[in-house]
């Protein structure tokens, strides 16, 4: 058997699952039973339903990003993409300054610039 | 409200951004800083939302280049914007969740004019702090399930895409969240009547 607190949280869910609109069926008709037959019950689902409207509005409220947040993700983001395109660039570079002096030094039979 | 659907300019935007343009990254930031930055204050509170968003814009940047286009970009934000936000509060103690004794079931006060009031409909100040007050006593992972289905609005498939969970998991992480938030809120608002009272 299931012990009273156990019992009393899955009701507080069920009913908090009816006030969202998310029970359909038997179950619904169950829960809207109980919540006719006892005060208590209906206070609970009451509660519920100004507790959700309350989040939807909040959750409707347009909330923007403080500019600092948009300015240093965007400065990272550029300086990122020129380290990156720096380091490119640079291991670009030394990798030719050693071809070529790979090629200067004899040990490589084929011209510098990768022909034939 | 937003959901999690698809628009076909974030994608291609994004897709661009993961071949490193930077153009539309700015873009990208410009669009959807509201929606890191909404949901970082709702699971974390305002102390730590700034510092979770700019964290999120680089793990983006940082990770970009991994997104494929297969859900929509905006699905792949609210994952990293949630994951930031679970591995912040991971890091600082565990907040103290309100037990519910089960000996009676947490009711909220009628508005004073009643719900029909459309003042009362209207949060006041006061009302936003308990909220914000009663969402920090919710676990981490429950809180985000609630936050993003009660205030993002996201279905439950939305939801479990997000936090990487079965279906079920998101439904019963919501339920609880739900249930969770219900008992803080009363506490919030007997601490209230408490030290009106006194």
């Amino acid at each position: 058997m299931m012990p009273v607190g156990e019992q009393r949280w899955e009701m507080l869910e069920r009913i908090g699952a009816y006030a969202a609109g998310e029970l359909e069926g038997e179950v619904a008709r169950e829960v809207e039973q109980l919540i006719f037959e006892r005060p208590d019950y209906r206070r609970l689902a009451e509660s519920y339903a100004r507790m959700l409207v309350m989040l939807t509005t909040l959750g409707n409220e347009p909330v923007e990003a403080p500019e600092a947040v948009v300015g240093y993700a965007i400065r990272r983001a550029y300086v990122s993409a020129f380290l990156r395109g720096a380091e490119d660039f640079i291991g670009a570079l030394g990798r030719s300054y050693l071809n070529a002096f790979v090629y200067y030094l004899g040990l490589r039979r084929e011209s510098y610039g990768g022909g034939t | 409200m937003s959901s999690a659907s698809g628009s076909a300019p974030d994608q291609a935007l994004a897709i661009r951004a993961s071949r490193g343009d930077v153009e539309a990254f700015r873009q990208l930031v410009e669009e959807h800083s509201g929606l890191v930055y909404r949901v970082s204050l709702r699971i974390l509170g305002i102390n730590d939302a700034q510092d979770a968003s700019q964290e999120v814009w680089v793990r983006v940047w940082r990770n970009i280049k991994n997104f494929r286009g297969d859900s929509a970009f905006s699905t792949w934000l609210y994952r990293i914007t949630v994951n930031t936000c679970l591995s912040v509060r991971r890091k600082e103690s565990r907040r103290s969740e309100k037990e519910y004794s089960g000996d009676e079931m947490p009711f909220l006060p009628e508005p004073p004019g009643g719900d029909a009031d459309p003042e009362a409909a209207a949060l006041s100040a006061e009302r936003r702090v308990e909220i914000q007050a009663a969402l920090g006593h919710v676990r981490a992972e429950h809180r985000a399930a609630l936050v993003l289905r009660h205030m993002e609005g996201l279905s439950y498939a939305e939801i479990a895409r997000v936090l990487d969970v079965p279906d079920g998991t998101a439904k019963g992480w919501v339920s609880r969240g739900r249930a969770a938030m219900l008992i803080a809120l009363v506490e919030e608002d007997h601490g209230r009547a408490g030290g009106t009272a006194g």
